[in-house]
């Protein structure tokens, strides 16, 4: 190990989840001392430490205290972190990064984790560019949370404008707080990029339960001010008709822009997002590279946090297993992720091998954009969701599990996964079940093929969700009919104490001591005649005394159909007969569970 | 005196024709209180030696006895114990391998002479290292603290260490990190059943200690009993009728569940904050730490739904006292603990406890609940391969120093730390390995192995390897009362006492210092540990003390402890006897305690011992509790295409460990006769798989046979397997020795499997492994 070389400068533009967890989860993967082999520098615009942007919502709902958003703060030696500091100039051929503070950072490797702003639609009353009128706001940081919370003080009612997850958390948030809310949605139905029509009429129904009304096929058309600052919301409907919806508070939940801006002035190919290889890597600069919302990577980005997350291991794992070689920058991306076994680092945190499920699976960041208003073309990147590109195998196993979408909405329990909603597409041998019960607010539907569940939607079925989710992660075999993937078995009647009438003989009373009602009876039989010499004869009640009342309720019963005898009958049973008969029942008893 | 006496002594405490012996279950952690009897019409024979001929019953009469720990209840185990006592099978002559490989009678002298002179000269060709010992969690403090004694001492090797590195290590890592001290349970367990919840995390109470369960009725009748597993246990079934929630956890998932009940505590506002200021450090790095497992992200990773999560949360919250409930616990089990992330699971159990407010309360607490009858004493007295006895540390000079001049011996001739269980047993009778990209170089492993209390071939990891690797080695030597199927590879077999024959104590599950006490006379031809490991050590040309007597034994291991965080110093038999209530660290007379609040101890009245740690602080520098963050990494053997389902194992109630006892008792055989695969029904249906019928279970390492059992208590993405048998249905054949990276503890609990039919035939339950692996 070359213990002289100079460390590699690797400047992390963003200090976002992606961008923080990065830098975590590549100094977890460095050396110590001599065997260091990164400084890392991180410039972040926002003023804070970072934090979780996916409860933003909940923030909103005043469903979580906003100190618990709060994510580990970078305190590593060989992490310098410049907050609240923007980026004016990426400099490509000196490798050096310019902040508006005048400072020069110059680096090895440069990693975009910029992630992406709100989008704003273009719509009368809120301008393009400048700021938001009062009222109207987005969502996407932790300030534009905030005084959307300060706002609900003074509002009666509110527009949130798209009806995607995002749109639906905050809607269902502030109906939590007492508003009247409208979302608007330009889509046929609710999170229509999820959900298919019949589910999100479903999930419609619930919301108007919430007391979230809402108004889909329909385009805003307008904020309307009043004393400079929100009114009221301008809305076209799919009948033609304009409707005005009284709206003290205006949520933009429209999806968001990568934020590209420094890419694109620095030459780099920028699609919608960064363009990146398999590897992370620009293809136009193997120097630089792009992680999370910023980045598109080649399966096209899905805007959930959990691809972002995958990102962040994969690239760490990439330049320290690269800087090895020279510069800290590999040739490819090859992606050991099925390399067998694995080797542990000393701490706990994270393994370089095989990716942990943890960091494959979350949620959604924020919707893509809505039907509504998001160019279609825009959205077609995305590979999965294009219907005539298949995802090959390996791209299958990459991307598995990190397109799970979970709606967190206070009330409406949704969750989508694979094949759904608009990405439903007809696929050979391919089998859909589905199972609707609108009154109880509830359809859920498995699409399985090749014996493994590939798309589900849940819809106020939150158990079954999380199962299903489970099956679909981890691939694990499907019931030879679908069916049975929707309805789980009744759980198994307890035995009542009152009633051992119907109880079979083989039933375990006591589990303790393995004794089953046949023992009991048996005994009985043998002239047994109270609880006592029940536990004497058998040893049921001596362990845990948990079947007390059960035993108490076979001697009722067995008293009862016993006939008359002299009061104060001794005990018929010697102690010898006493083994000999626990010992004979002993052979056919069996546990039930 | 020697405990080869064939009479009992006069003056042998608590012990008379009528009253019987009072003493504790020879098998788990609960140690129910029990009263021995000699049987009925047999009254003047309590001395005679367990019926070793095969005749007649056993030798005394079982019954429960009551105690603040088993309030006089038993498990059918306990009920049947003294059966062991007379086994048909029982060993009663030392046994040695001849030139034809046949295991023969020898007497003692040849036997030990075979021993030492094997020790003798294999140190010498490959130096003192090359003899290791293995010793167990059911031996008595007094064989334990001798065995680490003879190790350090006679053999001076470092390799030493215990069968509880496969039960407790992760908890006691977990616990000497974040209070300083690893005490199972720091409270006494008639504790818990004040509580208002409870939340249970991979422990199966209902089966491995019945009698325990009476705890749990308080909170039960409050709603508030939690069971975390993947199957839907006895246990796990006490929270049926609105007595609890169950939460069917995805396999190796449960940090995630603990992770996301910090998150709710901390985003809901539910902790203690100002027992959070006061009594802790590094809430800031756990809070957020646990920013990132908000329940929707949670629910996904380990099965259990977001509103569920947020429930128990509350429901914990609840109960806490700082919240004005009557108080909550947060116990662990094996089930979270045998796992690569088992530390990172206790840690984040101490972690919610802490934020809760529940740790050094009364009423409310975290503990782990101790598995083998002796597996807190056993990890205490210096049979751990980094410990020397009191629980201090082997590295620490001044711990050298004082145990050393108990020992009388110079403190720089005893080893340094020594390989832990799992890589122990991995290397021996390995040659030398040269360094390589993965991993330094190693010298050779082990030559020889001294097992005690330890039956390897059937409760190791991964354990057709660790066969090979025992029958690699050049003298292996097994002290056992039963041919165990270890005992059957060995080169040397020494047959000793067991529990009713025998003097001593037991450190239970609550850190309560219990008497073991002798009913009756060993058989003829055995011995007690004691004085073998004795006699060993004069062969070998050792001038260091031992003592045979346990009470002798037992007043030097609480001199070599006074003054280490488990400290006996101020316990003797005699006062064991007096006092049936004392717990550790409980100080000599004008003693001061090591670290923390207790001060100084008044020279007059001896130390009442501690039910209760932490009251008043922890016993770390600052005597605050370190919160640590963790963070899930998944099972080290996940799902993969060609293995496409969990494995879990553990316990049926009719079985202890390896089930070299309970499947010599004929009651607990037949209730359970052999090993079996749970199966959900809907799995069972897409496999084609019957009930009863064989079941081929694969992982990386083999493949097993067993029967199946449908059931709806299963997940239908696992299968569960007890262990607690030898041969093709042994499921630790195909369990991962992979280790949690802090406390080397292998990852029993999860691994990857193919589940298919085996077909109808039948396969023998050999006890060679290798006509089993032509089979399969």
């Amino acid at each position: 190990m070359t213990t002289t070389r100079p460390l590699t400068r690797v400047v992390v533009v963003g200090n976002g989840m992606v961008g923080s967890r990065f830098v975590d989860d590549l100094l977890s993967r460095d050396g110590t001392g001599d065997t260091a082999r990164f400084d890392v520098t991180v410039l972040g615009a926002e003023e804070y430490d970072p934090y979780n942007r996916v409860l933003l919502s909940d923030v909103v709902a005043g469903k979580v205290d906003v100190a618990s958003l709060a994510l580990p703060a970078l305190t590593h030696e060989r992490a310098t972190v410049h907050r609240g500091t923007s980026v004016v100039h990426i400099d490509r051929a000196d490798r050096r990064v310019l902040t508006a503070d005048g400072a020069v950072h110059p680096y090895d490797a440069l990693v975009l984790a910029t992630g992406s702003a709100a989008r704003v639609p273009d719509v009368d009353g809120i301008g393009t560019g400048g700021p938001l009128p009062a009222g109207v706001h987005a969502l996407r940081t932790l300030d534009d949370a905030r005084e959307i919370v300060a706002a609900t003080v003074n509002a009666r009612t509110a527009v949130v404008v798209g009806a995607g997850v995002l749109g639906l958390e905050a809607a269902c948030g502030l109906a939590r707080r007492g508003l009247a809310v409208t979302v608007v949605h330009g889509g046929a139905t609710v999170m229509d990029r999820q959900l298919a029509p019949d589910a999100g009429a479903v999930a419609a129904r619930t919301l108007t339960h919430l007391g979230v009304a809402q108004r889909t096929g329909a385009r805003t058309e307008r904020v309307v001010l009043g004393a400079g600052r929100a009114a009221a919301v301008e809305v076209a409907l799919a009948d033609g008709t304009t409707e005005t919806l009284p709206a003290d508070l205006v949520v933009l939940a429209c999806g968001t822009v990568p934020e590209t801006a420094a890419a694109v002035a620095a030459g780099l190919p920028v699609d919608r997002g960064v363009v990146v290889t398999a590897a992370l890597a620009s293809p136009a600069d193997a120097r630089v590279f792009a992680v999370g919302d910023c980045a598109q990577p080649p399966e096209g980005a899905t805007g959930l946090i959990a691809q972002g997350w995958d990102q962040s291991r994969r690239l760490a794992e990439h330049l320290a297993a690269g800087a090895a070689g020279a510069a800290g920058v590999a040739a490819d991306g090859a992606d050991d992720d099925h390399v067998g076994g694995r080797v542990r680092l000393a701490g706990e945190r994270l393994s370089p091998g095989r990716p942990s499920m943890a960091l494959r699976l979350s949620m959604n960041v924020v919707t893509r954009p809505a039907a509504e208003t998001a160019p279609v073309a825009s959205i077609g990147a995305s590979g999965t969701a294009d219907p005539t590109v298949r995802p090959t195998q390996a791209d299958d196993e990459a991307s598995r599990g990190t397109d799970v979408v979970r709606l967190k909405a206070a009330g409406l329990d949704v969750v989508t996964m694979g094949v759904c909603g608009a990405r439903r597409t007809p696929q050979p041998g391919a089998r859909t079940v589905s199972l609707s019960d609108p009154d109880a607010g509830r359809h859920v539907e498995v699409v399985v093929a090749d014996g493994f569940v590939v798309g589900a939607t849940c819809v106020g079925a939150p158990q079954l969700g999380a199962d299903l989710t489970a099956a679909y992660t981890r691939r694990t075999p499907v019931p030879a009919d679908p069916a049975h993937l929707l309805v789980q078995p009744v759980a198994t009647a307890t035995v009542a104490a009152s009633d051992p009438t119907h109880m079979p003989d083989r039933t375990t009373v006591c589990r303790c001591n393995g004794v089953s009602k046949g023992d009991i009876v048996g005994c009985w039989q043998h002239g047994a005649r109270s609880v006592e010499d029940i536990a004497k004869a058998t040893r049921a009640t001596t362990g845990c005394g948990g079947c007390k009342d059960l035993v108490c309720g076979i001697a009722d019963w067995l008293t009862a159909s016993t006939p008359a005898e002299e009061p104060d009958a001794p005990l018929l049973v010697e102690p010898d007969d006493v083994v000999a008969l626990h010992e004979s029942h002993r052979g056919n008893v069996k546990v039930l569970d | 005196m020697t405990t080869t006496d064939t009479t009992v002594p006069a003056d042998a405490p608590a012990r008379d024709a009528s009253a019987g012996t009072a003493t504790h279950c020879p098998y788990c952690a609960l140690q129910c209180a029990m009263t021995l009897t000699p049987p009925v019409g047999t009254a003047g024979a309590a001395g005679a030696p367990g019926s070793a001929d095969g005749t007649d019953g056993p030798p005394v009469v079982v019954d429960g006895r009551d105690f603040p720990t088993n309030k006089g209840g038993l498990c059918q185990k306990g009920w049947t114990s003294a059966t062991v006592l007379g086994v048909p099978d029982r060993l009663t002559t030392p046994l040695v391998r001849g030139d034809d490989g046949e295991l023969r009678a020898a007497t003692w002298d040849e036997a030990l002479d075979v021993v030492a002179d094997a020790a003798a000269r294999i140190a010498a060709e490959h130096g003192r290292d090359s003899v290791a010992v293995f010793g167990g969690g059911g031996l008595t403090n007094e064989k334990a603290y001798t065995l680490g004694k003879f190790a350090r001492t006679v053999l001076r090797t470092a390799n030493i260490d215990y069968n509880g590195r496969f039960c407790m290590a992760s908890a006691a890592a977990g616990a000497n990190r974040a209070f300083g001290v690893d005490r199972g349970l720091p409270f006494p367990l008639a504790d818990v059943g004040g509580a208002q919840a409870v939340l249970l995390l991979g422990s199966n109470l209902s089966e491995t200690m019945p009698p325990s369960v009476q705890h749990l009725a308080g909170a039960r009748e409050r709603g508030g009993l939690v069971v975390v597993d993947p199957r839907r246990s006895a246990t796990a079934s006490l929270t049926d009728d609105g007595a609890g929630v169950h939460l069917q956890v995805v396999p190796g998932t449960d940090l995630v569940v603990l992770l996301a009940l910090l998150h709710v505590v901390w985003a809901e506002g539910l902790g203690d904050a100002a027992f959070l200021a006061d009594r802790t450090t590094g809430a800031d790095d756990v809070r957020r730490s646990v920013a990132t497992w908000w329940p929707e992200r949670s629910e996904q990773v380990c099965g259990v739904a977001a509103d569920e999560l947020r429930r128990v949360a509350r429901l914990l919250a609840a109960a806490s006292p700082a919240r004005g409930g009557a108080g909550a616990y947060v116990l662990t089990g094996r089930g979270v603990e045998q796992s690569t992330q088992g530390t990172a699971t206790v840690t984040a159990a101490i972690n919610l406890a802490l934020a809760l407010g529940l740790v050094g309360r009364p009423g409310s607490g975290y503990g782990a609940v101790t598995g083998q009858g002796n597996g807190q004493g056993g990890r205490e007295h210096g049979q751990k391969a980094d410990q020397l006895p009191g629980y201090r540390k082997i590295d620490d000079p001044a711990a050298r120093e004082h145990v050393a001049a108990v020992w009388g011996v110079d403190p720089a001739t005893i080893p340094g730390p020594g390989l832990p269980a799992v890589e122990l047993l991995r290397r021996l009778g390995q040659p030398a390995e040269p360094a390589t990209d993965r991993q330094a170089a190693r010298p050779a492993g082990p030559r020889m192995l001294l097992v005690h209390g330890s039956n390897l071939v059937v409760s190791a990891p991964r354990s057709r390897q660790v066969t090979a690797n025992l029958e690699a080695l050049d003298m292996l030597v097994v002290c056992d009362f039963v041919p165990s199927e270890t005992a059957r590879l060995a080169d040397v077999v020494l047959p000793v006492t067991q529990w009713a024959e025998e003097e001593g104590t037991m450190t239970s599950l609550e850190g309560r210092v219990i008497r073991r006490r002798r009913a009756i006379a060993p058989p003829d031809g055995v011995r007690s540990e004691l004085d073998v490991l004795a006699d060993l050590a004069r062969r070998l040309g050792s001038d260091v003390h031992f003592p045979t007597d346990p009470a002798e034994v037992f007043d030097e291991l609480a001199r070599a402890s006074a003054g280490g965080p488990a400290d006996y110093s101020g316990l003797s038999h005699a006062r064991l006897d007096a006092d049936p209530d004392l717990f550790w660290p409980c100080l000599a007379p004008g003693a001061t305690a090591p670290a923390g609040p207790d001060g100084t101890v008044p020279d007059a009245a001896p130390h009442p011992g501690t039910p209760r740690l932490f009251l008043d602080g922890f016993p770390t520098p600052d005597g605050r509790a370190r919160m640590v963050p963790v963070d899930h990494v998944g099972p080290s053997d996940d799902l993969r295409p060609d293995a496409p389902l969990y494995l879990v194992t553990g316990r049926v109630l009719q079985h202890y460990q390896s089930g070299a006892q309970t499947r010599r008792v004929p009651e607990l055989d037949r209730a359970v006769a052999a090993p079996f695969v749970e199966i959900h029904p809907v799995l069972a249906h897409r496999l084609g798989i019957t009930e009863g019928a064989s079941v081929r279970v694969e992982s990386r390492r083999g493949a097993v046979v067993a029967a199946a059992r449908l059931t709806t208590t299963a997940r239908p993405d696992t299968v569960f397997m007890p262990f607690h048998w030898a041969g093709t249905g042994s499921v630790n054949r195909i369990t991962t020795d992979a280790t949690d990276p802090i406390s080397g503890m292998p990852e029993f609990k999860v691994c990857a499997v193919d589940v298919s039919l085996a077909g109808t035939v039948v396969l023998p339950d050999a006890l060679s492994p290798t006509s089993a692996e032509v089979l399969l």
